[in-house]
């Protein structure tokens, strides 16, 4: 890790500078401009259909588009829709909108738009949002919209309701090929904020202040996202010329000790150890949990992640979310239970190492370069309990395939999106390569269906708790551990992260009604 | 006669390149859209979608036929679709192309001519005290990859010292126009240009050096002091001019790279150049980009060797008539 080593470097030279806003702290008297610094700059043009598919290119458009409800750091919050019901005969939803919302073209928001912004989406489909779930939209007068949809779909808020952006119909009805309308006209929404400026080159993008924003005046005039490298950016914090950015771990005592706020998300991503659990000895469920006696995940995150992360539930849902389950078995670190296990499946340890039938066991483990350190440490620890791995580094996509086509033992992966529990039927019963693809225990498999459309939220976080029980019983994959990320800011802000995630779940700070009064 | 046997090797290069950029996709396991189009591709594949890209790459028809598809889209300037950027290859690489050659161009050719200079003046003086400290600073700085010296200079200069901008090739939103806009771009071109050319100085002045030793053993040399001529007509036409050529063959070697010679020193100033491109393109594996670059490197490699190879006979006649 060159490169983190080089931003302590820095940091370490800099002279202790005093914070930045003292004086300013009470956030209500406006801010002129905030700056918000980020290493990779361009997201793309922030207008629905033309920002990247990351999370911050939807936090740029987020802040111009809005959604019908949105989410603060606790719950769902009224948004476009001032308030809502769920009407559980027909199997929709009726939301009453606000009723002094103008565009920033300064024409009225109405029903009108909602419905065609589902009715658009039907033929051009929202890159973060399942149009399917959606049987039609019909609007009841002026400021009433209903959704009704196609069955009963347990995340409709975070998925659907708090994650599309609506458009203005009297701009995009004219528009036939939405990722290529690219004018001033495709950035008009309702939002706190309007599009200044955007390069796509120098990756920077100017916000002005909506005055007339229904929810009240934006508090800072200006918001400037700017690109610096993640070398830099403790520097550009400690000089004033950033308010807020995204820093390396190594740096956080140093900023928190310069008078910067540091904050860290609520893990929303997994490092993963995929088991091809359709071939022998991968295939017996005793033996997966003996590989995972055999790893200790706490120490990894101590040696690999230098401390800067949690270890892996073997339910795959984080400790740190509400629809953790505290019982799952968590097959704390035990390698003579492993060695134990193993034998009990017609193993013999001989020299350190286990033989079946004259033959050593031996398991491969692939992994594209981003997981070297990690594959390592797995390798070390399965030799150490009497399993000789052949550790392979490969190119990702290779590695990807080689997953894919169940050409593998063991491999590492990772995924976000651990908020919404909607996950765990994608990346367990799900058909691509990075999904365990395991269907062969009937209770599982039923429950992850089932808890998609079940609406009631205590009997689906019942439901949930289950899963994660059988998941963590059966251990198709087995999740390793779960990255901490740290976001510094001066303070001016009363910055937070957002309950699940902006939107679907984007494990960001920048939630634009912080900026908002 | 040797221009139209150049002509022909170099046109028997620029199709391997083609063939290999072609073929590379196609041999890497899995479906070959998915390697044309990466991850992007996977996210937003929708089965139209899927149809109009087989059709588009004539995936569905022999080798020879995706061929042509490939080379006539190629001619036209179609250098594929970036799903990641929504938006043409070419238009991605070409928006980046001149901030990376305005600092890349303009170090090459402050290091060559540098380079020339110190070489000269170091080697007409060989042996004396400034030869000697000029080839041990030199010869020491040459060990420094660009990037490290990039990081040296930021940490004084723009950390420390505090007058040189962290990042970028201006400042955002500072609503600078006229000469006051090109000094802030200058200003913030100024530290990787010095990388870039003091990584690359040592190079030119030992090369010149070295053959500037030689040359100045040559009889010819003797006959011009003789003559009578000034120390400087001595010093750059006869015995600099000479020298050249080692110097133009690397400066070509590195005119060829001039598209991606930034990539570390970009990424170190988050300077918004080709390099920069590359490596957001291997993060996101947006292959499409990745071979557009190839690509394109790969022909300003060809047109710089080129360019060398005709300016050879200009600067030495022998050349031409060597078989």
């Amino acid at each position: 890790m060159p490169r983190l080593f080089l931003a302590v470097l820095v940091i370490s030279l800099l002279p202790a500078l005093p914070a930045c806003n003292d004086e300013e702290t009470p956030a209500s008297s406006p801010i002129k401009t905030y700056t918000i610094a980020d290493s990779t700059g361009d997201w793309g043009y922030p207008s629905p259909y033309a920002h990247y598919s990351r999370g911050p290119g939807y936090v740029r458009m987020s802040f111009i588009f809005e959604t019908l409800i949105w989410k603060n750091a606790t719950e769902f919050v009224p948004q476009l829709a001032r308030e809502w019901e769920y009407n559980e005969d027909d199997n929709s939803y009726t939301f009453r909108l606000q009723e002094n919302v103008k565009w920033h073209d300064g024409a009225d928001f109405t029903a009108d738009d909602v419905v065609f912004t589902f009715d658009y989406t039907k033929d051009h489909p929202f890159q973060w949002v399942d149009n399917s779930i959606v049987e039609s939209a019909a609007a009841l007068d002026r400021y009433t919209v209903i959704l009704y949809l196609n069955t009963p779909y347990a995340p409709f808020f975070q998925d659907v309701a708090g994650a599309q952006p609506i458009l203005p119909r009297h701009i995009w009805e004219n528009v036939t090929v939405p990722e290529e309308f690219l004018t001033a006209d495709a950035v008009i929404g309702t939002g706190p904020y309007k599009l200044a400026d955007y390069s796509k080159e120098h990756g920077t993008y100017l916000y002005e202040a909506n005055d007339g924003y229904y929810l009240g005046k934006p508090v800072v005039r200006e918001i400037r996202f700017v690109k610096i490298s993640l070398e830099m950016t403790p520097a550009a914090l400690k000089e004033g010329s950033v308010d807020s950015a995204s820093i390396p771990a190594e740096v956080v005592g140093d900023l928190e000790g310069a008078g910067f706020t540091v904050i860290s998300a609520p893990p929303s991503w997994n490092g993963k150890l995929t088991i091809n659990h359709q071939k022998a000895p991968l295939s017996s469920k005793e033996f997966r949990q003996a590989l995972t006696y055999a790893i200790d995940r706490e120490a990894l995150v101590q040696i690999v992640l230098r401390g800067h992360g949690l270890a892996g539930s073997p339910g795959m849902i984080p400790p740190t979310s509400v629809w953790y389950n505290p019982d799952t078995p968590q097959y704390v670190y035990n390698p003579g239970k492993a060695q134990q296990l193993i034998k009990g499946l017609g193993y013999t340890l001989e020299n350190g190492y286990f033989y079946k039938d004259g033959q050593p066991l031996t398991l491969s483990l692939i992994a594209a370069a981003d997981y070297k350190d990690v594959g390592q440490f797995i390798a070390q620890q399965l030799e150490q309990a009497g399993i000789e791995i052949e550790f392979q580094t490969l190119e990702a996509k290779t590695v990807d395939y080689k997953v894919g086509a169940w050409d593998f033992d063991l491999s590492i992966y990772g995924h976000g999106g651990l908020y919404e529990p909607s996950f765990l039927q994608r990346y367990i019963l799900g058909e691509g390569f990075n999904s365990a693809r395991y269907s062969i225990n009937d209770e599982l498999t039923q429950l992850l269906n089932e808890q998609l459309t079940e609406m009631d939220t205590d009997k689906r976080k019942d439901m949930v708790f289950r899963i994660q029980e059988l998941y963590a019983e059966d251990l198709p994959a087995l999740t390793l551990y779960y990255p901490i990320s740290y976001w510094a800011h001066d303070g001016s802000m009363p910055l937070y992260y957002t309950m699940d995630g902006i939107a679907i779940g984007v494990p960001l700070t920048l939630n634009r009604m912080c900026f908002v009064q | 006669m040797t221009i139209k046997r150049n002509l022909i090797t170099y046109g028997i290069a620029l199709i391997i390149i083609l063939v290999l950029n072609f073929i590379l996709p196609r041999i890497m396991p899995g479906d070959p859209l998915m390697a044309i189009y990466g991850d992007e591709a996977l996210v937003a594949m929708t089965p139209d979608l899927e149809a109009h890209l087989v059709e588009r790459f004539a995936l569905d028809q022999s080798l020879w036929q995706q061929f042509y598809a490939y080379i006539t889209a190629m001619f036209q300037g179609d250098l594929g679709w970036s799903y990641y950027y929504n938006s043409s290859v070419l238009q991605v690489i070409f928006a980046r192309l001149p901030w990376t050659l305005l600092v890349v161009g303009s170090s090459l050719v402050l290091s060559t001519l540098l380079g020339i200079v110190l070489g000269v003046e170091s080697g007409w003086r060989r042996g004396s005290k400034t030869d000697r400290v000029m080839l041990t600073g030199l010869m020491s700085l040459n060990g420094f990859p660009d990037f490290f010296l990039g990081l040296v200079l930021l940490i004084v200069f723009g950390v420390l010292l505090g007058i040189a901008p962290l990042s970028g090739a201006l400042t955002p939103y500072s609503g600078l126009s006229g000469l006051s806009f090109v000094l802030d771009v200058l200003k913030h071109a100024a530290l990787p240009v010095a990388a870039l050319t003091i990584a690359h100085l040592a190079g030119g002045y030992l090369l010149t050096r070295n053959t500037m030793i030689t040359v100045l053993k040559e009889p010819f040399m003797l006959t011009a002091k003789a003559k009578g001529l000034s120390q400087n007509v001595l010093k750059y036409r006869h015995a600099g001019r000479n020298s050249l050529l080692p110097v133009i063959t690397m400066t070509g070697i590195w005119l060829g790279r001039v598209v991606t010679g930034a990539l570390f020193v970009e990424l170190v100033f988050a300077y918004p150049g080709v390099g920069q491109l590359t490596y957001q393109a291997l993060l996101s594996r947006d292959y499409p980009v990745i071979q557009g670059i190839f690509l394109i490197v790969a022909i300003s490699v060809l047109i710089a060797n080129f360019a060398v190879d005709l300016l050879y006979p200009k600067l030495d006649p022998r050349v031409s008539h060597a078989h």
